[in-house]
């Protein structure tokens, strides 16, 4: 199947799923009486002091049915109501928010991708020697951790302890006040990457000194996983027939392993990042949580408290959409790995 | 006839957690110049582990224990130690001067990537230089004709192109394709060398009979026969002309009618290029058809080397005799060999095949028959001769 046809049936696959959820989360928010839900239809400040109105306006005393076809069409005429949590309309949190949790996904993925992927691969060309142990040890700390634990006691040491060495936080305050003044361009309002363009070094390093803690916190369970995982598909590979072939051709070891067990041990750590990354969104509530990173994750959480249920409703269309999205890449990297996998079937 | 290889007292051994496994006990084998060589046996005999010893390719946790391999390189005139060479010296060897051809063609083959890349790899690393210089005089050649404008704006590109693929064809790693060759961008200023790698894996493939080799050469693994696979693994095997190939049980995942076809191109191979073949099988049927000599091995020890006519018509070990036995032929009936294979972690004390000996004497129990040369190029070890 042609790459461009694939990708369009997979977006629009993305509607029925995105119905399916808020069809969902929609139909648990009608448990609350009328005046919670208001919000979902508000898009300013003053139409809060008169919520009767809203009520009135939009018939949230109406059939399940007819009030979620009246939301759908706010949603689709860009309407996706008033955020309590943040005190700011749904469709502008999520520009203003989205930077923070891109952030942390920036340095989060490739550390668990390329470390993972490193250092599984010599754990399994270096099997029972030191440097397999140790990653064993390091592993099986990193899994056994829940990650709220390892966030809090992280913080405990770093921020308690070492008092106020790695803080929570995007930035601290003196360089927030300084991000926001006219002297700092918002290229992109993603800290680190916005220091780099305005060449300053001092607004970097606290960007840096405010990630350490959230980006380990996210990372360490995948990234364990995701090197044992290459440790054990890159041993299967180095046992196959094709590595005698290479070495036999007189390769050396280094091509044998890099190129020929690599690229096969990759297939299956491929399929299970697919469902990793879905899964960071979560890892995200609670990291972004500990650390007051604030973020869609920090956001959701907040909403959830606060019974937001606009906002609850936007993060659970940002998940869905996230994960068709992500599968959809994972689909097509799948492919270009494995010419045995063709787009949209199964193995030969 | 010169040898080729001349295996001394090669011992190899798998240390596991079970014990000690004496997967080759004290062998002594010659390959000569431009002979097929046959090695038969029981599964388990060995067979694989005297092909993967001369290629020092012994799987861990095995180890060649002692013994000594010598290679008579015909091209330098010199005698190589196999088992003294550094490791970089014996790469050089591995699939140019010795290759060989595994057992299973399905899993021989690396699934990602096409037929023609994993042919090529050996042209790229075995004679880079010579791809070099067969660049370089394709480049002169466009440098030599038309006077159009952009023929002259690109000359100087050409020029320094020429330039770059000489140093190559002169060899000994100089510095500008080598940092070149790091540099993922600029790695493709080197495609010369790929292109006319891919042009010679083309030429190979066809002479191992493979119809259309310019499509076959695109394919994936997946996307060919079992014979098809077979035969590509030859002509990548083939693809630096080495003085031996080594061929581990070539037909027997395919069937009769490919079997056959295969045969006929072991033969014609050595036929056309005059290399040495080692035939590694368990077929006697195969071995006759194709082998100038036969090596008989059981549990790890050489018991019988002969011509083939020597061997098929005055077999003299009697395992051999057992073996002849039990190859099946209309109106004869069936003969099995009576007990079972040698364990390989306790061998029989003495002659290992005593335990199954119809002739065997006090003495097999306890004393280690040697290889003796009985008739003319006829060595059998056993206390009977
Ligand atoms: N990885 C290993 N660990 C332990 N022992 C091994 C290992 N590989 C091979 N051996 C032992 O080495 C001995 C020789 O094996 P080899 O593969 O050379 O036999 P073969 O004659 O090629 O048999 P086949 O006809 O089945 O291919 C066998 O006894 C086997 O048990
Ligand atoms: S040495 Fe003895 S046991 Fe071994 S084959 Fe000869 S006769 Fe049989
Ligand atoms: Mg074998």
């Amino acid at each position: 199947m042609e790459l461009r046809s694939y990708i369009i049936r997979r977006v629009l696959l993305l509607i029925p799923v995105l119905i399916g959820v808020t069809l969902f989360i929609f139909g648990i928010t009608m448990l609350f009486p009328p005046a919670q839900r208001a919000t979902l239809y508000v898009t300013n400040m003053r139409q809060l002091s008169d919520l009767p109105a809203i009520i009135q306006k939009y018939g949230l005393d109406k059939p399940f049915f007819v009030q979620y076809g009246t939301w759908l069409n706010q949603v689709l005429h860009g309407n996706l109501g008033w955020s309590r949590a943040i005190s700011m309309p749904v469709a502008q949190a999520i520009p203003h928010l989205l930077p923070a949790t891109l952030e942390l996904a920036i340095f989060a993925v490739p550390l668990i991708v390329l470390v993972g992927i490193f250092l599984g691969t010599k754990a399994a060309t270096h099997k029972d020697k030191p440097l397999d142990h140790g990653t064993r040890v390091v592993a099986i700390l990193g899994w056994s951790l829940p990650s709220f634990w390892l966030g809090l006691v992280l913080m405990m040491i770093f921020y308690g302890y070492f008092s106020g060495l790695l803080p929570p936080g995007r930035l601290g305050v003196q360089m927030d006040i300084l991000v926001d003044s006219a002297a700092f361009i918002r290229y992109t309002h993603i800290n680190t990457i916005d220091a780099i363009l305005n060449l300053n070094g001092p607004v970097l390093l606290d960007a840096l000194r405010h990630l350490i803690l959230p980006v380990m916190t996210l990372s360490v369970i995948n990234m364990a996983f995701i090197m044992r995982l290459m440790r054990s598909s890159m041993l299967e590979s180095l046992g196959k027939g094709y590595i005698l072939t290479a070495r036999a051709k007189g390769l050396a070891e280094k091509v044998v392993v890099n190129k020929h067990a690599r690229r096969n041990a990759l297939i299956p750590v491929i399929t299970v990042s697919g469902y990793l990354f879905a899964g960071l969104a979560s890892g995200a509530v609670i990291t972004e949580t500990i650390f007051s990173f604030k973020g869609i994750g920090w956001w959701a959480w907040q909403a959830a408290v606060m019974l937001d249920i606009p906002s609850v409703l936007a993060f659970a269309l940002f998940t869905a959409t996230l994960f068709v999205v992500i599968n959809l890449l994972v689909d097509i990297l799948y492919t270009r790995v494995d010419p045995r996998v063709r787009l949209g079937g199964a193995v030969q | 006839m010169e040898d080729l290889v001349r295996i001394r007292d090669l011992t190899v051994r798998f240390h596991t957690y079970e014990g000690v496994v004496y997967a080759i006990d004290d062998l002594d084998l010659d390959i000569r110049q431009g002979e097929t060589l046959g090695i038969v046996g029981e599964t388990g005999s060995g067979k694989t582990m005297t092909a993967l010893a001369i290629l020092r390719l012994i799987p861990y946790p095995g180890r060649i224990e002692s013994g000594s391999i010598v290679f008579f390189d015909k091209g330098l005139r010199s005698e190589l130690e196999l088992l003294k060479l550094s490791e970089d010296k014996m790469r050089s060897i591995r699939g140019c001067k010795i290759s060989m051809v595994f057992q299973e063609p399905g899993s021989a083959l690396n699934p990602v990537y096409t037929i023609g890349d994993q042919i090529s790899e050996v042209y790229l690393l075995h004679q880079r230089q010579e791809l070099g210089r067969q660049a370089k005089r394709r480049i002169d050649s466009l440098l030599g004709n038309g006077g159009t404008l952009a023929a002259s704006i690109k000359r100087p590109f050409w020029r320094w192109q020429s330039r770059l693929y000489n140093k190559i064809a002169e060899g000994s790693n100089p510095l500008e394709p080598r940092i070149l060759s790091h540099i993922p961008l600029f790695r493709r200023l080197l495609w010369r060398l790929k292109d006319e790698a891919g042009l010679l894996t083309v030429s190979m493939l066809k002479d191992v009979e493979i119809p259309d080799p310019d499509r076959v050469a695109g394919r994936y693994p997946h996307e060919l026969s079992g014979g098809m696979k077979q035969r590509a693994v030859i002509a990548m095997a083939l693809a630096c002309s080495p003085e031996l190939l080594i061929a581990d049980e070539p037909t027997t995942s395919l069937d009769v009618t490919i079997q056959a076809q295969m045969l006929e191109l072991f033969r014609r191979i050595k036929a056309d290029r005059g290399a040495s073949v080692l035939f590694i099988t368990h077929n006697l049927g195969v071995a006759a058809e194709v082998c100038d000599r036969v090596a008989v091995m059981y549990a790890g020890r050489l018991c019988e080397v002969a011509g083939v006519e020597e061997i098929f018509l005055h077999p003299m070990h009697p395992y051999t005799k057992a073996l002849l036995e039990a190859v099946p032929m209309p109106g004869k009936e069936l003969q099995t060999i009576p007990g079972a294979l040698a364990d390989a972690f306790n061998p029989p004390p003495g002659c290992r095949f005593h335990p199954r000996c119809p002739s065997a004497m006090p003495t097999c129990q306890h004393e280690r028959p040697k290889l003796k040369e009985v008739a003319k190029d006829h060595m059998v070890a056993c206390y009977l001769y």
